[in-house]
């Protein structure tokens, strides 16, 4: 019996979803809630999502470096307007209120956007050659790893648990199945929006860092501790994508 | 080798331009220092972006274990000269003493300042001449932390000299590096890694939480987010 091809798409993009969970296995060991331990994952995540990001930039310009830089202004016009937005309403987030439930919100709102340029790179990939896509859904999976680790970084210390970590950082990359499949259907279609889809995720990403992570990493703790960290984690996380 | 000197130089002339926020306030507010910390930011995580994947291509290990060793000297060498946590441009501070600290970090900070530059143009002439404009525009505020730290005291134009003179490891180096990186080609992915590593520390400690200080998060973030993206397209066009 052989599964049917969009069927298998779906499989692997789903692969990569639950891959994001891994992130928050770190975390076990973290339980302390405190404004500089917030200060800390902050710049962990800033990091992190910094290096993401200058991986996803420079990949979107080889497919188009018109359409990346399109992408990248609406990403983060996209972060400013819902901030805005949100900045005016109060909601409760699991157990967090206020500005700590706006920058969760905020958080696994901006990953999940940035899952969609995944999802469409899985998708198109398998149109081509199979064993090409499976080698670049495994280094996708593997991407996903760190990705779960910077939500799990702003959600835990906040004190959600280990399993909701894990949970949201996987719900941010259902993208990934959802997109792989039309992406992998209509891929004549999909494949001009790559480089747009990756663009908009690094300008997000970027964006997100500057205006609602760091801030409040200084806030919170010294200067040349934020710069441990995110020197740190940004040099590993680019030597992570570079040797994968 | 002379165009190392060169734009060495004009990176390190241009930290007198530091005094016009406090020639003519209505001319040059303080938000503008801010946008200027917030741009050079961009520019030097953009930069050591295309530092590191010019190391890491060269070498992975070596480029990696270069730029961790850039972090630890940077924070190791704050810690020891005593100028750690300090704010740069902090008016109640006024001091000899304070400017001594400013004067002193500015000049260490210029030393990794110019091994980015000298390795930069070991790579790529483009890549050399924008590594020195980005380090030109840092070094702008750092010149305006010092001017205001001698102000009280009735000393800016000894404030605009002694911003440029904090920048003379700069042009040291730059030229020390681009000599001694083509002799041993192994050096080169230690010496990119190293650069890299240790601008991203600065841009973390100095100026992006001064730029936070100086205008509102929003607009800093604007200016730092488009810097970065500047840099990382152009970085397809400049590096080969």
């Amino acid at each position: 019996m052989t599964l049917h091809p969009v069927l298998i798409v779906f499989f692997f993009g789903l692969f990569t979803a639950l891959a994001t969970g891994g992130g928050a296995v770190p975390f076990t060991f973290v339980r302390t809630v405190s404004a500089r331990a917030v200060a800390h994952a902050n710049g962990i995540a800033s990091g992190l999502m910094l290096g993401a990001s200058f991986g996803l930039l420079i990949e979107g310009s080889e497919h188009g470096i018109y359409q990346a830089v399109v992408g990248a202004n609406l990403g983060v016009v996209f972060i400013l307007l819902t901030q805005r937005y949100l900045a005016h309403r109060d909601f409760p987030f699991g157990s967090a209120t206020g500005l700590w439930a706006r920058r969760t919100l905020l958080m696994v709102l901006v990953m999940t956007i940035h899952s969609v340029a995944e999802g469409i790179a899985v998708g198109a990939a398998f149109a081509g050659e199979r064993s090409l896509a499976v080698l670049i859904t495994a280094a996708i999976a593997v991407h996903n790893i760190p990705e779960g680790l910077a939500i799990s970084a702003v959600l835990r210390p906040r004190g959600a648990s280990v399993a909701a970590c894990a949970g949201w950082s996987i719900f941010s990359s259902l993208p990934q199945p959802l997109m792989a499949v039309p992406a992998f259907l209509f891929v004549e279609a999909f494949a001009p929006t790559l480089p747009y889809a990756m663009g908009f995720a690094a300008g997000a990403m970027v964006f997100m860092v500057f205006v609602e992570l760091l801030p409040e990493a200084y806030d919170h703790s010294r200067k040349p501790i934020v710069g441990l960290l995110v020197g740190i984690t940004l040099v590993g996380m680019m030597w992570f994508q570079r040797y994968l | 080798m002379g165009a190392v000197i060169l734009y060495s130089s004009i990176a390190a002339a241009s930290a007198a331009l530091g005094i016009l926020p406090l020639i003519s306030q209505r001319l040059f507010a303080l938000r503008w220092v801010g946008w200027a910390n917030a741009l050079a930011a961009g520019l030097m995580l953009g930069a050591a972006y295309t530092l590191t994947v010019a190391g890491l291509d060269r070498a992975v290990l070596a480029g990696a274990a270069g730029a961790l060793l850039g972090i630890g000297f940077i924070h190791v060498a704050h810690a020891l000269s005593d100028t750690e946590d300090i704010e740069l441009i902090d008016s109640a501070q006024s001091s000899t003493e304070h400017a001594s600290k400013v004067f002193r970090r500015n000049a260490l900070h210029a030393a990794p300042e110019g091994i980015a530059i000298g390795a930069a143009m070991a790579v790529n002439f483009t890549f050399g001449i924008f590594m020195a404009l980005a380090m030109a525009v840092h070094n702008i505020p750092e010149g305006t932390a010092l001017c205001e730290a001698l102000r009280r005291r009735h000393q800016l134009l000894v404030g605009a000299a002694e911003s440029v003179a904090a920048n003379i490891p700069q042009v040291l180096l730059a030229v020390l590096t681009f000599a001694v990186v083509p002799t041993a080609p192994g050096l080169l992915p230690w010496a990119l890694g190293f650069a890299a590593g240790t601008l991203v520390y600065l841009v973390m400690v100095d100026p992006l939480p001064e730029a936070y200080r100086q205008a509102g998060q929003t607009s800093i973030a604007l200016v730092t987010s488009v810097a970065i993206g500047v840099v990382v397209l152009l970085n397809g066009l400049v590096v080969p």
